[in-house]
């Protein structure tokens, strides 16, 4: 293979495996945002901003991943 | 895929070097004094003249510096924090209106560019260490990469990652989750414009419906990724100012 074959290749493996570690921590949070509501729904309001940081978090990771798949793709 | 990139890359206006560090002026630079210009407008126009029950811009500015107050100042700092209420309030609103400036037509994402994100970011390295300096002292600088009650046979372990935890992988992670959040949702927009204007007719609507969606969800996204700077700007000199 070609050396530019290689980089498309570890681009697509680099975003690809990096967004299955952000996507199993942001359904486990939301899942236990959607829990601790139903158990408290007076104190969604704060949950939920919560969540959204937690959320940004988690997806930073990703991102992270998507810029190294990026900079390979157009190298 | 290469033209896409093209778009990302702003316009030259004017190139200029001053001893070796490129100056110029670009799209970006341009877009940066407008959304400058942009916050200082807002302040302006909400402050004029201070009525009791506020109307306009007024009641949009107090329902904003309300909500950074409560939200990253008093519930991130405490009550001692108010000291850093205007700094916090500025980066706010700064990284808000940069980012949704990105999503007008004709113009691109400020914070999309490394450049900005990275000064941000080492503004605020420089404001928690010159807080950590002022609150704890010269040795207590020191001592806040040592927690209190490790084990001593932890130390050699936990005193580096603190340090570069500190030093490095904090400004590091502010400035790339900036740029990487704003960078990612305008390639998205590209790819799924690129689609639109270059697909079969029968499935153009397709795109087109997934550009208005991701708009719609980067208009979040650009409000969320503020505010998230803003309140780490928040913990890290919390951290600072709080006894543990």
């Amino acid at each position: 293979m070609e050396p530019q074959a290689y980089a498309w290749l570890g681009a697509g493996l680099a975003i690809g495996l990096g967004a299955i570690g952000p996507g199993v921590g942001v359904g486990m949070l939301v899942a236990k945002t959607v829990e601790s509501m139903a158990r408290q729904p007076e104190a969604s309001g704060m949950i939920r901003t919560t969540m959204f940081i937690g959320v940004a978090f988690a997806e930073a990771i990703a991102l992270y991943a998507l810029v190294i798949a990026f900079l390979l793709s157009f190298k | 895929m290469e033209h896409l990139l093209e778009e990302l890359h702003p316009t030259m206006y004017l190139e200029y070097h001053l001893f070796g560090i490129d100056l110029s002026i670009t799209k970006a630079v341009i877009l940066l004094f407008l959304a400058c210009f942009i916050v200082l407008l807002m302040v302006w126009l909400g402050g004029r003249k201070k009525s009791m029950v506020p109307t306009g811009m007024q009641n949009v500015m107090e329902s904003l510096l309300d909500f950074v107050r409560m939200q990253m100042v008093i519930d991130v700092i405490g009550p001692k924090g108010m000291a850093y209420f205007p700094w916090i309030a500025t980066l706010f609103l700064m990284v808000l209106v940069s980012n949704i400036i990105g999503l007008f037509p004709k113009s691109l994402a400020i914070t999309g560019e490394t450049g900005t994100t990275f000064a941000w970011a080492l503004i605020v390295f420089g404001m928690y260490n010159v807080a950590t300096f002022k609150e704890k002292g010269f040795l207590g600088y020191f001592k806040s990469f040592a927690p209190s009650g490790t084990p001593v046979w932890l130390m050699p372990i936990i005193v580096p990652i603190e340090m570069i935890g500190f030093w490095v992988l904090r400004p590091f992670s502010l400035a790339v989750r900036l740029f990487a959040n704003m960078t990612a949702g305008h390639i998205i927009l590209l790819v799924f414009t690129f689609m639109a204007a270059t697909g079969a007719v029968y499935i153009k609507p397709l795109p087109f419906v997934g550009v208005v969606i991701m708009l719609l969800f980067e208009v979040f996204v650009c409000a969320i990724q503020a505010y998230i700077f803003a309140i780490l700007a928040g913990i890290y000199v919390g951290q600072a100012v709080q006894e543990h």
